[in-house]
C-alpha cells in the first residue's frame, strides 16, 4: 500500500545542513498498521509529511498502491489526499464554523463517498450521535479528536496517516480514543501509519519502527 | 536603584513586543500604510485649507495689508475721480483708488482684474514694488498688464500679447510678474484701467492704516453719495469660502477615520498575533501595567513615525490637490490661491496629536479585550468568531446611541458645522450597526440553505469566521461608499440644477456681450422677421446688509422674465410684472431668503441714487451658485432709481423659426455696427459654464477617489490579515484534498456577499446623506435650494468600482496565500 524508497531529506539551518532522513526504505502492506517511534526532532513528522505529499523529498520515491508519486504536482497530491489518504493530527483541525456533523462529513463529501449507514455506525461508536449539531468549541478535547477520527474514516480511505493523534489528550482519554481509533481503522480495512513517541500507543499497532539519526529500523512485530 | 530596575524591565518588555514587527514586515507595512494614508489625506487638506486662508490674506495685500476701510458710493456706482482728488487735497493721503472687476476672455474664461495707482499706494503697504524701472512703462501708454505666470500659461498668453476680452476690448501688452500679492488676478495701472475699460469711476477707494479718529474725520469730509466702510474683503472671502473648507475638512476627517480603521485593523491584528508573546510575558511575571505601558510607548513611537511620513505624503498630496481647489475657489468665489505651500509648525503638532489620539483609540479596545481575557482563552483563537458576536452587538448599541444623538442634534441644526456633526453621527451610526446586520444576514442565509448545498453552507459559515477581521474594513468601505454616493448625488444634483438654471436663464439664442452694444444703440428693428423677442438687461453692484449685492433690471415682458425660476412667491407677484410705483415690490434670489432671513411679504430697504427706498419682497428666484445677494426690478425702475449708474448687462435675442434666422441676425448685427465675436451662441455659454462647473468639482472627485482608495487599502489589509491569521486552517483544508478553486469559492463567496450587502446598505445611506447635504447643509452654507436628483448610474459605477477594488485586493491576498501555503502545509503537524 505504502512504499518509501531511498528517501532523503535535509534542512538548511543557521548551523549548517542537517540530514533528517538519510535513505529511508519502508513498505507497509494494505490493511496493516505501523507505529513510527523516535525522539523529538528525529524526523518522524517529516517522514509522515512526505508520505502525505505535504512536503517533498530531496531524493527517492513514494509509491501509493504501487503508483509512483515522483512526478506528482501539488494538485496531484491534493487529489491523492482527497481520495486515498486521510490525515489525523494532534491539533484536531476541525472547521470551527461547521457543526460536528458537517465536519464529520466534509472529506466524504469532497470525494463523493457518503455512506449514511456507516456514518450512523461511526457516530454511535465514537459517542458523537448526540453531539452532531454542536460546534467544535462546544466539545471537549477528546470529543474533538473523535470528530477528527470520524472525518478521517467516513469515506474509508485506503491509507490513514496519523501524527500523534492523542498527543493533546490526557492519559485516560488517550487510551480509550486510541483503542477505538485502531479498531475502527481495522474494521474499515484501512492501512495506518502513525507517528508517536509513546511506546504504549505504539503497542496498539501491528508494526513498530524507530527513526534514529536519519535511518529507520524495525523493532519487531506485535502479535 | 529599584526605579532603574523597573525601567530596565519595562525596556525588556517593550523590546520583546517590538521585536514582533522585525519578524513580520508585512504587519509593519500595514500599520505604516494605515497611518500614512490617514494622516496624509487629513494633513493634505489641512495644509491646503490653511494655505487658502493665508492666500485670502495675501490677496488683501494688493489693496493694502492695512486697508482698514473702504470709501464706496452709497448707490454702488463707484467713486468719481474728482471726489478722490478732493479728499487727497484735504490731507487724506492714506487713500488710494482701486478698480476691481470681473472680465471674461473672448473664450468666456472669467478673470479678475485689479488696478490701482502705484504712486498713491502708501509706502507702508510694501506690497507692490514701485521702485523698479518697470513701473514707468506700466503707467504710460501703451501700458502693461501684469499676469501671474501660471495664469498667463493657462491662458496661453506670451509676454507682449494683448488679450481680447469678451466685449471686444483688448488689454495692454502682457508682462509676466511674480508679485505674490497679485494672486491669480490681472494687475494694471488705474489710469490704464479707466482708459481700457472705458470707465469714469473707481470701484472704491482704499484707506490704509486709518485710526478711529482719522476715520471719523474722513467720514465727515466725504462728499454726499459716498460712505466709509470697514474693509470686508477678507471677511467676505472667509464667509463665502467657509462652507467649502468645512466640507473639505469633513471629507479629510472621513479619510482619516477610514485610515484609522486600517490602523485599527493592523494594531488589532498585531496584538492578536502577539497574543502568545503577550501572555508568555504575563506568565513570566510582567505585570498588566508594564505591558500596557510598553504598548502605549510603542504607540508613541508609531505616532511619531506616522506623523512624519504622513505629513511628507500629505505635503506631496497637497501639491496635487491644490490646482483643483484653486480652480474651485476661483470659479465659485473669484478667490485666488497662490502656489507656494508652506508646512506650518501648528500643522505638525496637530497632526501628531490627532495621530496619537487615533492610535490610542485603535489600541484601547483590543487592549481592553486582551486584559479581560484569561490567558487560556486568549491563547485559543478557535472560538474567536463566536466571541465576536458579543462585540458586534456592543457595536450595534453604540450605533443606535449615535443614531439617536444624530436625531437629537438634527433638530437643533443651525450652522454648517453642526450639520456636519449630524452627518458624521449618522454615518458612524450606520457603520457601527453594519457588522451586526452582516452577521445576521449570513446567519439567516446559512439556516435557510438546504443540507445538500453543503459547499454553500460551508462558505456562508466561513463568512462568520471572516467577519471579525473583515468588519472594520467593511465599516470603512461603507463610510467611503456612502460619502462617494452622497457627494456624487450632490454634484449630480448641482449639475442638473445648473443645466435647468442655464436653460431658464439662457433661453435666448444669441447674447451680445459687448456692454456698449445695447438694443437702443444697435437700433434693431422690432419688426425684423428674424427676431422673435429681445431682452436688454441692466444692473449695478451695491452692498446690502454688509455683503456684496447685485441689482438687476429686467424687462418684465421678455420671455425669460416671464419664466423666472421661482422658488417661492406671494400672491402679489403680479405687481412685479405690472409695476405700480405706489406699491414698490421686488424679487430676490433665494440667498436673500436663506442667508439674510427675509421672507416673502417682508419689506427691505435699498440705498438708491434717490435715497433709501423700501420694497416688498414678492418672490424668490432660484439662483444657482451665486455667492451674492441679488435683487430684481423692472429695468425702467433701476434706471430711474440709480440714474446713470445702471450699466448694460448684455442683450439677449430670441430668433424666429425662419430657417435663415441666424444668418439674418448675424447680417443685421454686423450692419448695425457689431463685430464678429461680439455675440455668443447659447450653446457656447452652456459649454463654458459646464466646463467651469466640472472644474469646480474636480476637488470633490479627487477626494472621492482618495476615500475609496483608502477603503480599498483597508480591505486589502483586512484580507491579508484574515488569510495570514487563518493560514493553518487553509493548510489543513488543503491537507484534506480541497482544491484551490473550491477553497477560492469558500473564501470569495462570503466576501462577495458581505461586500454586496455593504454596497446595498450604502445606497439608502448615500441617499440620506445627499438629502441632508442638499436640503439642509446646502441651504445653510450657500443659501439656495435645488431638487435631489437621484441617479442609479453613480451607484452602479461605484458598485463596479468596488467590485474591481475587492477583486484586486482579493487577488493580491490569494496570490500571497498561494505562495505561503506550501510552507504552512509543512508546518501543519509541527516538527518531530
Amino acid at each position: 500500500m505504502l512504499q518509501l524508497i531511498d528517501l532523503h531529506k535535509t534542512f538548511d539551518q543557521p548551523t549548517g545542513r542537517i540530514t533528517v532522513l538519510g535513505g529511508i526504505d519502508f513498505h507497509l502492506e494494505a490493511g496493516q498498521s505501523a507505529a513510527l517511534l523516535g525522539e523529538s526532532g528525529s524526523g518522524k513528522s517529516t517522514l509522515l509529511h512526505l508520505a502525505a505529499g505535504l512536503d517533498h523529498p530531496d531524493h527517492g520515491d513514494i509509491k501509493i498502491n504501487g503508483q509512483s508519486t515522483r512526478h506528482h504536482t501539488e494538485a496531484d497530491w491534493a487529489e491523492q489526499r482527497r481520495n486515498h489518504i486521510s490525515l489525523v493530527f494532534q491539533q484536531f483541525h476541525l472547521i470551527p464554523t461547521l457543526t460536528v456533523l458537517d465536519n464529520v462529513r466534509l472529506q466524504a463529501r469532497l470525494c463523493g463517498r457518503m455512506d449514511p449507514d456507516y456514518e450512523h455506525q461511526l457516530l454511535n461508536r465514537l459517542g458523537l450521535a448526540t453531539l452532531t449539531h454542536r460546534l467544535p468549541h462546544q466539545l471537549s478535547g477528546g470529543q474533538q479528536q473523535r470528530v477528527a477520527i470520524a472525518r478521517a474514516l467516513l469515506h474509508r480511505p485506503p491509507l490513514v496517516l496519523a501524527d500523534e493523534p492523542t498527543g493533546n489528550l490526557d492519559e485516560h482519554s488517550s487510551e480509550s480514543v486510541m483503542a477505538l481509533f485502531v479498531d475502527l481503522v481495522r474494521e474499515a480495512g484501512c492501512t495506518l501509519l502513525m507517528v508517536t513517541h509513546s511506546a504504549a500507543m505504539a503497542a496498539y499497532l501491528d508494526q513498530r519502527w524507530r527513526l534514529h539519526d536519519g535511518t529507520l529500523s524495525r523493532e519487531g512485530e506485535v502479535a | 536603584m529599584s526605579g532603574l530596575a523597573s525601567l530596565r524591565r519595562l525596556m525588556w518588555v517593550g523590546l520583546t513586543l517590538l521585536s514582533h514587527y522585525r519578524r513580520h514586515p508585512a504587519q509593519t507595512a500595514f500599520l505604516i500604510i494605515g497611518l500614512v494614508t490617514g494622516v496624509g489625506i487629513w494633513s493634505a487638506v489641512q495644509i491646503i485649507n490653511s494655505h487658502a486662508r493665508a492666500s485670502y490674506a495675501e490677496a488683501d495685500q494688493v489693496l493694502g495689508a492695512q486697508a482698514s476701510h473702504w470709501v464706496r458710493a452709497s448707490d454702488g456706482g463707484g467713486v468719481d475721480p474728482d471726489a478722490y482728488i478732493q479728499l487727497r487735497r484735504a490731507g487724506f493721503t492714506q487713500l488710494y483708488p482701486v478698480i476691481e472687476t470681473r472680465v471674461a476672455t473672448d473664450a468666456g474664461e472669467p478673470l479678475w482684474l485689479i488696478a490701482t495707482d502705484l504712486l498713491a499706494l502708501p509706502r507702508s503697504e510694501g506690497s507692490i514694488d514701485a521702485s523698479g524701472a518697470g513701473w514707468l512703462a506700466m503707467i504710460q501708454p501703451p501700458y502693461q498688464t501684469w499676469y501671474p505666470p501660471e495664469l498667463a500659461e493657462s491662458l496661453g498668453v506670451a509676454p507682449g500679447d494683448t488679450l481680447t476680452l469678451s466685449d471686444g476690448r483688448t488689454l495692454p501688452p502682457a508682462v509676466p510678474q511674480s508679485q505674490q500679492q497679485q494672486g491669480r488676478r490681472l494687475f494694471m495701472d488705474i489710469g490704464a484701467a479707466l482708459d481700457v475699460l472705458d470707465r469714469d469711476r473707481f470701484s472704491y477707494l482704499a484707506a490704509a492704516g486709518l485710526d478711529a479718529d482719522t476715520a471719523r474725520e474722513l467720514e465727515a469730509a466725504l462728499p454726499s453719495g459716498l460712505r466709509l466702510e470697514p474693509n470686508r474683503q477678507r471677511l467676505d472671502l472667509n464667509q463665502l469660502t467657509e462652507s467649502l473648507h468645512t466640507n473639505l475638512t469633513a471629507m479629510s476627517l472621513l479619510s482619516f477615520a477610514v485610515g484609522l480603521f486600517i490602523v485599527f485593523n493592523a494594531v488589532r491584528y498585531a496584538l492578536l498575533s502577539r497574543s502568545p508573546t503577550f501572555h508568555t510575558l504575563r506568565e513570566l511575571g510582567a505585570s498588566g501595567r508594564q505591558l500596557s505601558f510598553a504598548i502605549l510607548l510603542e504607540t508613541g513611537v508609531w505616532s511619531l513615525i506616522g506623523t512624519g511620513l504622513g505629513l511628507a505624503v500629505g505635503f506631496g498630496l497637497s501639491q496635487v490637490l491644490l490646482p483643483p481647489l484653486a480652480a474651485t475657489l476661483q470659479s465659485l468665489y473669484g478667490a485666488v490661491v497662490g502656489a507656494d505651500i508652506l508646512l506650518r509648525p501648528s500643522t505638525w503638532l496637530l497632526a501628531w496629536g490627532i495621530t496619537l489620539a487615533g492610535l490610542v483609540f485603535a489600541l484601547a479596545m483590543p487592549l481592553w479585550q486582551e486584559s479581560r481575557q484569561s490567558v487560556r482563552a486568549a491563547r485559543d483563537l478557535s472560538d474567536r468568531w463566536v466571541r465576536d458576536r458579543t462585540a458586534r452587538r456592543r457595536l450595534a448599541w453604540v450605533g443606535l446611541i449615535l443614531a439617536l444623538a444624530a436625531g437629537a442634534v438634527y433638530s437643533q441644526m443651525t450652522t454648517v458645522l453642526v450639520g456636519f456633526v449630524v452627518l458624521g453621527l449618522a454615518l458612524f451610526a450606520a457603520a457601527f450597526c453594519l457588522p451586526v446586520v452582516l452577521g445576521a444576514v449570513l446567519g439567516w442565509t446559512l439556516r435557510a440553505l438546504p443540507e445538500k448545498a453543503w459547499q454553500l453552507r460551508w462558505a456562508f459559515s466561513d463568512g462568520g469566521a471572516q467577519l471579525p477581521t473583515l468588519r472594520i474594513a467593511m465599516m470603512a468601505l461603507l463610510l467611503a461608499l456612502t460619502a462617494n454616493l452622497g457627494v456624487e448625488t450632490l454634484v449630480g444634483s448641482f449639475r442638473t440644477a445648473l443645466t435647468d438654471w442655464l436653460d431658464q436663464r439662457l433661453a435666448a439664442d444669441l447674447y451680445l456681450q459687448r456692454d456698449s452694444l445695447t438694443r437702443e444703440e444697435l437700433n434693431l428693428p422690432a419688426d425684423a422677421d428674424w427676431l422673435a423677442a429681445s431682452h436688454q438687461r441692466v444692473g449695478l453692484d451695491i452692498r446690502w446688509r454688509g455683503r456684496p449685492t447685485e441689482v438687476r433690471g429686467l424687462e418684465p415682458e421678455a420671455p425669460d422674465s416671464r419664466a423666472l425660476p421661482l422658488a417661492d412667491s406671494s400672491n402679489e407677484l403680479s405687481l412685479w410684472y405690472v409695476w405700480d410705483t405706489d406699491n414698490p415690490v421686488i424679487l430676490a434670489n433665494e440667498q436673500v431668503r436663506h442667508l439674510a432671513g427675509v421672507e416673502s411679504g417682508q419689506t427691505i430697504t435699498l440705498s438708491t441714487g434717490l435715497g433709501d427706498r423700501s420694497f416688498e419682497i414678492v418672490g424668490f428666484v432660484h439662483d444657482y451658485g451665486n455667492p451674492y445677494y441679488q435683487f430684481y426690478l423692472p429695468r425702467g425702475e433701476v434706471e430711474r432709481l440709480w440714474p446713470g449708474r445702471a450699466e448694460p448687462q448684455g442683450l439677449a435675442l430670441w430668433l424666429s423659426d425662419r430657417p435663415d434666422a441666424e444668418a439674418s441676425a448675424e447680417a443685421a448685427l454686423l450692419a448695425a455696427g457689431a463685430q464678429a465675436g461680439d455675440w455668443i451662441r447659447q450653446a457656447q455659454i452652456k459649454t463654458v459654464s459646464l466646463r467651469i462647473f466640472d472644474r469646480t468639482f474636480a476637488i470633490t472627485a479627487a477626494m472621492n477617489g482618495l476615500t475609496l482608495g483608502v477603503a480599498g487599502l483597508a480591505l486589502l489589509t483586512a484580507l491579508l490579515a484574515i488569510h495570514q491569521q487563518r493560514l493553518p486552517d487553509y493548510a489543513h483544508w488543503r491537507s484534506l484534498g480541497v482544491r484551490y478553486r473550491e477553497m477560492g469559492r469558500v473564501l470569495t463567496l462570503p466576501l462577495a456577499v458581505i461586500v454586496l450587502l455593504t454596497w446595498l446598505a450604502s445606497m439608502p445611506l448615500g441617499a440620506l446623506l445627499s438629502w441632508l447635504l442638499i436640503h439642509d447643509l446646502n441651504v445653510l452654507a450657500f443659501g439656495w435650494t435645488m431638487a435631489l436628483d437621484w441617479d442609479w448610474a453613480p451607484a452602479i459605477r461605484l458598485g463596479l468600482l468596488t467590485a474591481g477594488v475587492v477583486a484586486a485586493a482579493l487577488a493580491v491576498s490569494l496570490w500571497r496565500l498561494h505562495r505561503q501555503l506550501p510552507e504552512a502545509l509543512r508546518r501543519l503537524g509541527g516538527q518531530s
